[in-house]
């Protein structure tokens, strides 16, 4: 037996020679990088200046996703306008006829890819914090930080202003195997917003001359730590007043809102109006066009017939100026799925260059126009009524051509925010899904026609979608907040 | 392999030991056939209960040592039954006369890369077909001359296109999203039988870029480039105790595939000669239309196409798939050589038109195998095969653009013409996208072309050898290069490219594969003086390296008459994708043999580190553990019982990049930035592990004329890899995981008989039973809990390629249903005269009841037929192309109620159920009739035998099935997703004349 073990015992040595042979000869032989595509480990883990510009630049272009859909999804639940291209039924059927929302198709839209894209901002701001001084210094990395933090704010604004009472969870920044972030409420997400934002302000004081990376083109000339602090403080201002109207925050937030606006690139003349940060479209390889932007003769998006027919008039007669800029005659008409209720007969040119659809034209994030009205909102709840009409004024004139407005600081609130109502409505139309979130803030759902003229709904929220309630353990149209 | 190096390694025994010993005595002997009196070369002879063996020459002689006492001496050879001869002390001459093995049961079966046991010990499954087995019915491919003749394994053709597309499932589905495909390994070198696409789905528009496109372009698998006439045996390893040997990739079943080798001897040629053609085998029949019809198109349309106050009928059909042209194959292979060197060389030339316009195979393969002994102790193998195989399977498929030829014919009625005139090919109103068939068969080229070498070595050492002690290393190694170019064209003037932007579109891809690898093995054998048992102790190590390199590029708006990608106008759908898998393995296992060589204990364990683990530093351990005990005589005189039972572990891989989260590129105002995919990687993936549990008994019966093999089975495969779907604030749209169970068990018999042994007659029958059942028996939740509706949550998930929607049916995979379901919308009844209530049902799987074939040898004096049937019971398919015609209003019965019905289910309700079909069936697979030519007749063209032959393939299909075959696969190779049938390239049957002549 000795023998036979003997034996054994060298045979096996020499297969553990052999075995070692093969095993030594190739260290790293099994670190097989993915060289198909950049990979996320290689970012956090060992991140550059180079690698943080790219990431930085990705980040802009996720900022810019879902827009379009936020802009005709949003605008056809506040019958702005409507989709009806081809045969995909649930864009015009669901927003304007489900009498609840269901967390697929059209009602789980406007999620996954906002929450995308602030998972990517969450990675750049840890491959931001690992990288050397040497390769971004101290204060690059407070502007690098300052700008992602304000492009997430404006993230979780788009998401709670779909989902509003149902809230949405912010503490998302955890790896994908760990428990998920907890829904939080409205107020909240509000406040993370412009904790957010005020913490861009910060890094923002801390910043160079510079960004270390690119800043896309439609943000014109707020392309510098000092310039990009008054977008960061419009955003500011935007986010107090959504939260007043949102919860009982009132006062203080419209104050703070004024705060920020004096911080902002605010200025009332009309020529300004325009001023603002844009997301850029273009024809360009891999780059992405707009798609609102649609031909008078194509048949994928219409004006809502309300939209022309609310307008007011001018002096002379004809319609509020803004209608006549932003909405013309449809070349082709349409009428989808024989719902002669909601015709395609009136087009949007709020992104026509030249009388001509333009597939590179900017989608604004915000501009002066929207600063003003903001301004006349705040003022009018924290005291300051008659800058609040000035303002009111200086839009309804300035962009509208109407006459100014009767409303006076003797008026009741009402009036004042049907006033409102209407300019932001028209300043804003197909920019922002403004008629259908304003007319939640002030309960005036019932100013949204349902269709005309019968059978129509309108959603007072998106729902929280399917795999979203799935993953939590939850049945369709969940609300966390209350399971 | 593991034969070969016993042969090499006996040989070289029975050299190195003369002499050794002064207490052993020579015997020498002579070895024939017990049919013909001949001589058998290479048989193997040894002495039981020692080490000694011997190896029989050119003559059948042999020379072998043996212990001084009386002993009996064990010849062997494949092929043959073996055969025990008492010696007693003092005789020196044993001759034994051999008798043929014709049900394979003196295989020697794999147990490890350099290990084997004798098949009547073996406990756990195998199947040994033989070389002559799959190559006397032409195939296209190995794989599919397989079909029928392997219990436990379905084997299914994707589509009828010359070239090959072929799947093997053996025992059940194993994976959603792993890879489904069997190792196969020839002559010891891991052989790649990858499926590179060639970028038609770019012309067809069938999907993504990075989608579903890709898979739909029917791909060949590349086993194809095999020529099935070198090849000496096939063995399947199914079982997990089996197949672990290769561990992380091995479950899905092993395939191992042994080439013809050289015989020391005269040389021995032979060259066969084929000549034949292929024709339709099947396909949907077309609606007959009269001018009272009044759907899909109005009388006065239908009307408007009289012609002199007829309304013609054109089989659309018979029009683009009615071609029959010659086909020829030549084979010639040479053998021979000394006792030292001993090589087989050989030579195979196929030109396989297709029954479509324009499609083909062309194969061109060369190998030359080489046995070398270098001294008393050393030798050496070498395997050399290069393969040209150039392939055009035209358009077919799925499509969304009007290239197909299958898919626009469902879109044409009968009565439109499409037939050229002086050149000029109609263009018809009435068709899919503009397309006329014939005009894109006659202009479309879909062509690939690939170059392979493989190549292989074997050395073996034998480092000790004594009475008691027998101890070999074994090196192998190999690599296996392929290049695949292809070139899909659609010029411009194709009328469905007309009405693009730009049209004429011209795609090139190239694929490079390498892999090597090489193993190291020492094997001890002890056998006890005593002679209580043998045990042979083995260990090694096996490194894996494979790299497939994949590109394409795509031009639009093609110069007309060009075809070069840089001749466009618009450049697109770039692709490029590489992936590399590096494996290391240990392995160790004892088996001992004892009883008298009655029972037989077996234990190993193969340890894996791989690069395409999460952690690549981590082993995961494959044990395994089998026994047997025989029973000689207990059935019967020369009859034997075996008892078996076997509990193995094997795992699949996860695929290169799952482990990784990547980012894409994206552009904003000229500027390229990263973003996250949708997808998260899984940083600690590990393989999916099949733990399977195996037992079965063997019979022998009537000294081997009939003969029975059961095997039953359970298997659980842990740690699936899945694509979970995670909350959406996550981030991510999916996510990979492992997780889950899928549960198998069935049962596989293999059966022969051999009713008729006479001397001018012989009668052999075999058959082949397989039949599981298996069920998804658990799946992460919530990860994957999709709710359907505000009842429970339903546990499950929509598979990749599933199907085109529950409204014409498609796969889902559910907790505690059939792993291979399809379900698909139904309506519930009485609801559709308002406004149809839809819900989801359970339509079938497409695991069928069984598969059971049949084999009828028969040979009289000179005469042999053979004949082999194949029946499929149960299961179903997505019949798709049955939509197609149904959804057009063409299908032969439309205009009957329960046609109108079919063509209301797709137009107005959403119905899948007309759609989802039963793929039971029963089909001549093969048949061939042979005769020998007496002898004189062969020696007037110098030959020394000669043999004629006529063959048929898929000769006749029963089914209800409507149009193609119920095979059909239109996203080829999968795992799960198999069984969908929409517009394939037609199946078609063959008929082969050949001549064969031996020198």
């Amino acid at each position: 037996m000795t023998n036979t073990l003997g034996l054994r015992r060298a045979a096996l040595a020499g297969a553990t020679v052999a075995a070692l042979i093969g095993a030594g000869a190739c260290s790293g032989f099994f670190d097989v990088p993915n060289t198909n595509q950049p990979n996320l480990e290689d970012l956090t883990k060992n991140p550059t200046r180079t690698k943080l510009a790219g990431a930085a630049s990705g980040l802009f272009a996720g900022a810019r996703t879902d827009i379009q859909g936020f802009i005709w999804r949003v605008g056809s639940l506040g019958r702005e306008g409507i989709n009806l291209s081809g045969n995909n039924q649930p864009d015009y059927l669901e927003p304007y006829f489900l009498s609840t929302l269901v967390g697929s198709g059209f009602g789980g839209a406007l999620w996954g890819g906002r929450y995308a894209h602030i998972r990517n901002i969450n990675i750049y701001l840890t491959a931001l914090d690992k990288v050397s001084t040497a390769q971004v210094s101290d204060a690059e990395k407070a502007a690098s930080r300052a700008a992602a933090n304000t492009l997430k704010a404006l993230a979780f604004m788009y998401v709670i202003e779909t989902r509003d009472s149902l809230g949405a969870p912010v503490d998302v920044d955890v790896p994908i195997t760990a428990p998920l972030g907890r829904f939080v409420g409205r107020d909240s997400v509000y406040g993370y917003i412009i904790g957010l934002l005020d913490s861009a302000q910060a890094d923002l004081g801390r910043s160079g001359a510079s960004f270390p990376f690119t800043i896309p083109s439609g943000f014109g000339s707020f392309n510098t730590p000092s310039t990009f602090l008054e977008v960061n403080r419009a955003l500011a201002a935007k986010a107090q007043v959504l939260r007043a109207t949102a919860a009982a925050c009132g006062v203080p937030c419209y104050t703070a809102a004024l705060g920020a606006l004096s911080g902002s690139f605010i200025s009332s003349r009309p020529a300004d109006f325009a001023t603002g940060v844009y997301f850029n479209f273009s024809t360009g390889s891999n780059d992405v066009t707009n798609g609102l932007s649609d031909p008078l003769g194509s048949v994928n998006f219409y004006a809502h017939p309300s939209e022309a027919a609310d307008a007011q008039l001018q002096a002379g007669g004809a319609k509020d100026q803004r209608v006549l800029d932003k909405i013309t005659a449809a070349t082709d008409t349409q009428v989808v799925g024989g719902i002669s209720e909601i015709p395609g007969t009136d087009k949007f040119t709020v992104y026509f260059t030249g009388g001509q659809a333009d597939p590179s034209h900017a989608i604004p994030i915000i501009r002066d126009e929207e600063l003003v009205l903001l301004r006349a909102e705040a003022n009018w709840f924290a005291g300051g009524k008659l800058q609040a009409l000035a303002d009111i004024d200086s839009v309804r004139v300035g962009a509208g051509k109407l006459t100014p407005t009767t409303v006076t600081i003797a008026s009741p609130d009402s009036a004042f925010v049907k006033e409102l109502l209407y300019n932001r409505r028209y300043s804003l139309m197909w920019e922002q899904g403004t008629r259908w979130i304003d007319a939640r803030r002030y309960n005036r759902m019932g100013d949204v026609p349902a269709t005309p003229p019968t059978g129509g709904h309108v959603a007072r929220v998106m729902p929280i979608p399917d795999n979203e309630c799935a993953a939590r353990g939850l049945l369709v149209n969940c609300t966390p907040l209350n399971p | 392999m593991v034969q070969r190096t016993s042969f090499v390694a006996l040989a070289l025994v029975a050299l190195g030991a003369a002499g050794a010993s002064g207490q052993e005595r020579q015997i020498t002997g002579r070895v024939t056939s017990a049919t013909n009196g001949e001589a058998i070369a290479g048989v193997n002879v040894s002495v039981t209960g020692a080490a000694f063996a011997a190896i029989t020459n050119a003559d059948g002689r042999y020379t072998i040592s043996a212990p001084s006492g009386a002993a009996t001496l064990v010849f062997r050879r494949i092929a043959f039954k073996r055969r025990e001869v008492s010696v007693p002390a003092g005789q020196n001459v044993a001759d034994a006369a051999l008798e043929a093995d014709v049900f394979n049961l003196e295989a020697v079966v794999v147990t490890g890369q350099a290990t084997g046991v004798e098949r009547r010990n073996a406990a756990i499954a195998a199947t040994n077909v033989s070389g002559q087995e799959v190559s006397a019915v032409p195939a296209p491919a190995v794989d599919r001359a397989l079909a029928g003749r392997v219990p436990g394994a379905i084997i299914s053709q994707n589509s009828g296109a010359p070239g090959g597309g072929t799947q093997i499932q053996i025992r059940g589905n194993n994976t959603v999203i792993g890879s489904p495909d069997p190792v196969f390994v020839v002559d010891g070198v891991i052989y790649s039988d990858a499926s590179l696409p060639t970028g038609l789905y770019s012309v067809t528009q069938s999907g993504a870029n990075r989608g579903s496109g890709p898979t739909q372009d029917d791909p060949v698998n590349r086993l194809a480039d095999l020529n099935p006439n070198d090849i000496e045996s096939i063995e399947v390893l199914r079982g997990a105790a089996a197949s672990s040997i290769y561990g992380s990739k091995a479950a899905n079943g092993v395939v191992i595939i042994r080439t013809n080798r050289g015989k020391a001897g005269k040389p021995q040629a032979s060259i066969t000669q084929r000549m034949g053609f292929f024709e339709l085998e099947r396909g949907p029949a077309t609606r007959v239309f009269s001018l009272t019809d009044t759907f899909p198109y109005t009388s006065a349309t239908i009307a408007s196409y009289m012609v002199a106050g007829q309304l013609p009928f054109y089989d659309h059909l018979q029009e683009i798939a009615g071609e029959r042209p010659l086909s020829y194959e030549t084979n010639l292979n040479v053998s021979g050589g000394a006792e030292n060197t001993r090589y087989y060389l050989s030579g195979g030339v196929i030109h396989d038109p297709g029954i479509v316009l324009n499609t083909f195979n062309n194969r061109q393969t060369l190998r030359a195998n080489l046995d070398q002994t270098l001294s008393g102790r050393l030798s050496l193998s070498v395997n050399t095969q290069f393969t040209r195989n150039q392939t055009d399977k035209g358009f077919t498929n799925n499509d969304n653009n009007g290239a197909s030829v299958t898919y626009a014919i469902a879109y044409i009625p009968s009565f439109v013409n499409i037939l050229p005139a002086g050149g000029t090919y109609p263009k018809p109103v009435l068709t899919y996208k503009g397309s006329n068939p014939l005009q894109s068969a006659a202009l479309g080229t879909n062509d690939e072309v690939v170059n392979r070498f493989t190549g292989g070595a074997t050395l073996t050492f034998q480092a000790v050898q004594t009475e008691r002690h027998n101890l070999r290393l074994v090196g192998a190694g190999g690599i296996d290069l392929f290049d695949q170019r292809a070139e899909v064209i659609s010029p411009p003037e194709l009328y469905y490219e007309a009405r693009l932007a730009n049209p004429g579109t011209s795609t090139l891809a190239n694929g490079h594969s390498r892999q090597w690898n090489w193993n190291v093995n020492a094997i001890h054998t002890y056998a006890p003086s005593s002679a209580a048992f043998k045990a042979t102790a083995s260990a090694g190590v096996q490194v894996e390296d494979r790299e497939l390199e994949t590109s394409r590029a795509t031009a639009h708006g093609l110069l007309p008459g060009q075809s070069n990608i840089d001749l466009g106008a618009v450049f697109g759908d770039p692709f490029e994708f590489n992936q590399t898998e590096r494996t290391l393995a240990f392995y160790a296992q004892e088996e001992l043999l004892t009883l008298r060589e009655r029972l037989l204990l077996s234990a190993g364990v193969r340890a894996e580190r791989s690069s395409v683990f999460g952690d690549i530093n981590k082993y995961y351990a494959f044990p395994k553990a089998s026994a047997s005990y025989r029973f000689p005589g207990l059935l019967g005189e020369g009859s034997e019982l075996k008892l078996r039972g076997a509990y193995g572990e094997t795992g699949n891989q996860p695929l290169f990049g799952q482990k990784f989260t990547t980012l894409s590129s994206t552009v904003i105002d000229n500027t390229v930035g990263t973003v996250i995919t949708g997808t998260a990687g899984a940083p600690d993936i590990k393989p999916e592990r099949v733990k399977e549990l195996e037992a079965g008994f063997d019979a022998t019966l009537w000294n081997g004329r009939a003969t029975v093999e059961v095997t039953g089975y359970t298997r659980h495969t842990h740690d699936l890899l899945l694509l979970a779907t995670p909350a959406p604030s996550t981030g991510y749209g999916q996510r990979i995981i492992n997780g889950g169970v899928f549960w198998n068990e069935g049962i596989e018999i293999g059966a022969g008989l051999t009713p008729i042994q006479r001397k001018d007659l012989t009668w052999v029958f075999r058959t082949s039973f397989t039949s599981l059942k298996n069920r998804v028996q658990s799946l992460p939740v919530p990860d994957v809990c999709l709710p359907p509706g505000p009842a429970a949550p339903v546990c499950g998930f929509t598979p990749p390629n599933a199907g085109f929607g529950k409204a014409y049916g498609q796969f889902f995979i559910q907790q505690g249903r059939p792993i291979t379901q399809i379900i698909g919308t139904d309506t519930v009844a009485g609801t559709c005269a308002t406004t149809c209530q839809n819900y989801d049902r359970y339509l079938g799987q497409a695991n069928p009841r069984f598969r059971w074939s049949f084999v009828n040898d028969v040979s009289y004096k000179r005469l042999a037929f053979s004949m082999l049937w194949d029946w499929q019971y149960g299961g179903v398919e997505q019949n798709q192309t049955l939509s197609l015609y149904d959804c057009n209003g063409l299908a032969p019965d439309q205009a009957t109620p329960a046609g109108r019905a079919r063509y209301d289910s797709c137009n107005l309700w959403s119905v899948a159920a007309p759609f989802v079909q039963s793929t039971t069936f029963l089909k001549l697979r093969e048949a061939s009739l042979s005769a020998d030519l007496p002898e004189r007749w062969a020696n007037w063209i110098g030959a020394r035998t000669a043999r004629i032959t006529v063959t048929g393939r898929n000769l006749l299909l029963f089914t209800d099935y409507f149009g193609y075959d119920p095979e059909e696969s239109n996203f080829g190779q999968q795992a799960v997703t198999r069984n969908i049938d929409l517009g394939p390239y037609p199946p078609m049957r063959s008929f082969f004349f050949s001549i064969t002549a031996g020198f």
